[in-house]
């Protein structure tokens, strides 16, 4: 999933040092204090920002996305927590010798939530509404590959692709499945969304809370074991884990480790955490001065001690990255074998030196305003600082940011970037040049065939020996310094069971939650 | 009659003004609201923002859009939010009950309590109590109320944890519940206006206190009590009633912070939710909507001093 950066901040804007110290004292006291039962058979979540829509082709923001993917709506295909791609609404799928053509058969006797039965003909329109281009999906690039798609019975289609896509099996799990009568309809499932999932769209109190219930008609066994999810949309830091201390929230997904450290130990609550695919990183301006120079943009990589960053800014929660998140195992290298993972100062000025840079050299730093990253920012500062940079950190308001990072209006920005589980995903729509989230304005022809040569191979040891000389390619001298993968954790109640975390953000495992007394 | 004539006037030239100014301030604000909900790292083509762009009207130059807007609130219109598609009245009227339940019970409290406060520290003055009472209403003014929000969230889930505090269920469904959950951030939002209209209400009974007419009464044997709130405090609420009218203001201001710390749906929430996501037209609306309390708020101040005080011409 992308759109990461609309993540909202953990702590709101202009929030002073001092409004977070007397907010964390006031924290600490409640979380000493308060215990309590916890209650029925909904679960009771707390959320920090409300949804801008729940259109599952529209809206791709996280506040979206972790209150319907796999909840109410459902794919083909899902991404299971080992990141595997497994069957979903497509009980099974063949493919033909040359990747062109795939077949899959669906599930049976799976109903929408409105009560007609879900059959080829919606997974046909749902594809055709991503592609259609007044509906305008943000998505509609990860089926660019596909050509065409019938429903040759009521429970098989036929998708064929222009090339074959290595990729295409799990760009199929972010593509929600709606009913067919929504082909055409742009704005009827942004209030009220309708899917085959193990649970259905009751009422959104805007601002308030986002309610939904077991979905009695599931295909799917056995039946959610809660009788419903209440997505309670309360902004304040503070106010979440207040709630969650004293049991009137269930759970929190997908907080951050800043917040999970002042939870972690606490009476009644637990934690999950899973290493996350999304990437912090130094983005770097391909096109312009000084980071127009490989060698400089090597020299910034050598320069970033990331197991400090870690330390400092994470509280040692996360791991220094590479072009791949480690979870990804059979795709990433291990860090060891690119040579700038190992911080040098004297490489870093070697190198400041050789590209015939008077030190220091200044650039402004864009920063994604985000509390972790606002701390990464610091230590990045003073970590430059050392080899002869001179950075001056700016950080802007999100609306500004955004408008400066899709223009490329910056020198260097420090941002988080969503990762995908197939490495196509993850590289091709970024550094390939032209590629839409190409901001660095990064164009290398040889990264370009091999990237073009990747995507439809289907070989997967041809592909991993591809995908490696790209990470190699990449890693040092590419427009991104990868600085590192967060711990991404969930806190519940003790009584809560079945949960499991997911790297991508999904609450699907909330299918098989239950609460017990 | 004349008064009211004047200030219905005032109302439309400042709602105009305010229009113009939301319009234009929302839309200098840079990141336009296609930007902000795609985010950073969604992966979109320029002809496709465009796309969603002129879905949603932001293609036309700014002077067209607010005629376009102006022509169809003058008919009754407020528009739809920008995504979903919902008119912005619905949006409005679902946010907006808890703001006004929380800011009335929250003047109710503050103004209610300042009289008795503010007259008992006149009477005290200058002794102990006095002093007490200073102190305490310094302190009221200066404890921001998201931090008193917390601390009195923390204080009743320790000592009753089984309390419902965060949240909102409407008076309709559960009028204990709602009342319950409002009581704190209502405490809390009232608290600064408590501490202000009572240091008021006291320096305005100790200048009555020091008139003639005081001194007259007295002589006359009217009884001290009597002085006091026949003669004096009677005088003392002009101050305080304009004074309330102002507060109205802070108080719709404070309740988006309150709202925040209590997560409750108020329009407080959706101002600022409108204004991080640019849904242009519910800001636009909304701004409109708390202009017009305001100053509808300021006339019924008006027309009350006539009460008051029979000089005035209502």
């Amino acid at each position: 999933m992308d759109a990461t950066a609309l993540i909202r901040p953990t702590y709101p804007q202009g929030m002073s040092a001092m409004k977070r110290l007397l907010a964390t004292t006031a924290l600490a006291l409640t979380l000493a204090l308060a215990a309590a039962p916890a209650r029925a058979q909904v679960l009771e979540l707390a959320v920090d920002a409300s949804p801008a829509g729940l259109d599952p082709h529209i809206v791709t923001a996280f506040s979206s996305f972790q209150i319907i993917n796999g909840t109410i709506y459902e794919g083909l295909t899902a991404i299971d927590k080992n990141l595997a791609v497994v069957p979903a609404l497509a009980k099974s799928w063949t493919v033909s010798g040359d990747g062109k053509a795939y077949v899959f058969k669906l599930v049976e006797g799976a109903t929408f939530h409105d009560g007609t039965a879900f059959e080829a003909a919606d997974v046909v329109a749902s594809l055709h509404r991503v592609l259609a281009k007044e509906i305008a999906s943000p998505l509609a690039s990860r089926l660019a590959a596909m050509d065409k798609a019938v429903a040759t019975d009521p429970h098989t289609v036929e998708i064929t692709l222009k090339e074959p896509s290595a990729a295409f099996l799990s760009a199929l799990a972010s593509i929600a499945i709606v009913p067919r009568a929504y082909e055409a309809n742009k704005d009827g499932l942004q209030r009220a969304p309708d899917g085959t999932g193990p649970f259905k769209f009751v009422e959104w109190q805007p601002n308030g809370f986002i309610s939904l219930a077991r979905h009695t008609g599931y295909w799917g066994k056995p039946l959610p074991k809660l009788e419903g999810l209440k997505f309670n949309i309360a902004p304040e830091s503070a106010t979440r884990q207040i709630g969650l201390a004293s049991g009137q929230y269930a759970m929190l997904p997908n907080i951050d480790a800043a917040t999970a450290l002042q939870l972690k130990g606490r009476p009644n609550i637990k934690l999950q955490d899973t290493l996350e695919l999304a990437y912090t990183l130094v983005g770097m301006n391909a096109s312009k001065p000084p980071f127009d120079n490989p060698k400089v943009r090597e020299a910034l990589n050598y320069a970033l001690d990331r197991a400090e960053i870690v330390q400092a800014a994470l509280f040692g929660a996360g791991t220094p990255a590479g072009p791949l998140s480690p979870a990804l195992k059979e795709w990433a290298m291990p860090l060891d074998q690119f040579p700038c993972a190992t911080h040098s100062v004297a490489r870093s000025q070697a190198l400041l030196k050789e590209a015939g840079l008077t030190t220091p050299v200044a650039f402004t730093l864009l920063v994604l305003p985000r509390q972790d990253l606002k701390d990464i920012a610091q230590v990045v500062q003073a970590e430059l600082g050392q080899a002869g940079f001179k950075v001056e950190l700016k950080i802007p308001e999100l609306g500004q940011f955004v408008q400066d990072w899709r223009n490329s209006n910056f020198e260097a920005f420090l941002s988080i970037n969503g990762g995908a589980v197939d490495p196509d995903d993850n590289f091709y729509r970024t550094f390939r040049t032209g590629g839409s989230t190409n901001v660095f304005k990064f164009s290398d022809p040889k990264l370009d065939t091999i990237l073009d040569a990747a995507r439809i191979e289907t070989d997967q040891s041809k592909r991993k020996m591809a995908y490696n000389q790209v990470q190699t390619m990449l890693a040092c001298q590419g427009p991104a310094a990868f600085i590192s993968y967060s711990q991404l954790y969930t806190a519940m109640r003790t009584n809560v069971n079945g949960f499991e975390i997911l790297a991508n953000r999904s609450l699907a495992t909330l299918a098989n939650t239950s609460v017990s007394k | 009659m004349r008064r009211l004539k004047g200030r219905l006037l005032d109302l439309i030239v400042v709602l105009f003004g305010v229009s113009v100014i939301t319009f234009l301030m929302i839309r200098l604000i840079p990141g336009d609201a296609v930007a902000i909900m795609l985010g950073a790292n969604a992966e979109v083509t320029p002809d496709r923002i465009a796309e969603l762009r002129g879905r949603i009207g932001l293609d036309l130059p700014i002077a067209t859009q607010y005629i376009h807007w102006l022509g169809a609130v003058l008919q009754g219109d407020l528009g739809v939010s920008l995504w979903t598609r919902r008119p912005v009245s619905a949006e409005i009227s679902a946010n907006v009950w808890p703001t006004i339940e929380l800011t009335v019970m929250a003047l109710v409290m503050g103004a209610g309590l300042a009289v008795p406060f503010g007259v008992m520290m006149a009477w005290l003055r200058g002794r102990g109590w006095d002093v007490a009472l200073q102190i305490g209403s310094v302190l009221g003014l200066t404890i921001p109320s998201f931090w008193l929000g917390i601390m009195l969230i923390l204080a009743l889930t320790a000592v009753a944890p089984e309390l419902q505090l965060l949240g909102y269920v409407p008076f309709s469904q559960d009028p204990w519940g709602n009342l319950a959950r409002l009581l704190l951030p209502a405490f809390a939002l009232s608290l600064p206006i408590l501490a202000n209209l009572a240091r008021l209400v006291r320096s305005a009974m100790l200048d009555a206190l020091a008139q003639d007419y005081i001194r007259t009464a007295r002589a006359k044997g009217v009884r001290e009590y009597a002085v006091f709130f026949r003669h004096a405090l009677r005088n003392a609420l002009i101050p305080f009633v304009t004074s309330v009218g102002i507060m109205t203001g802070y108080l719709l201001g404070g309740a988006i912070v309150v709202e925040q710390v209590f997560a409750i749906p108020g329009l407080g929430r959706l101002i600022l939710g409108a204004i991080a996501e640019r849904n242009y037209p519910l800001v636009q609306a909304s701004i409109l909507v708390v202009t017009v309390c305001f100053v509808v708020v300021n006339v019924l101040v008006d027309l009350l001093y006539a009460a008051i005080d029979p000089r005035i011409d209502g």
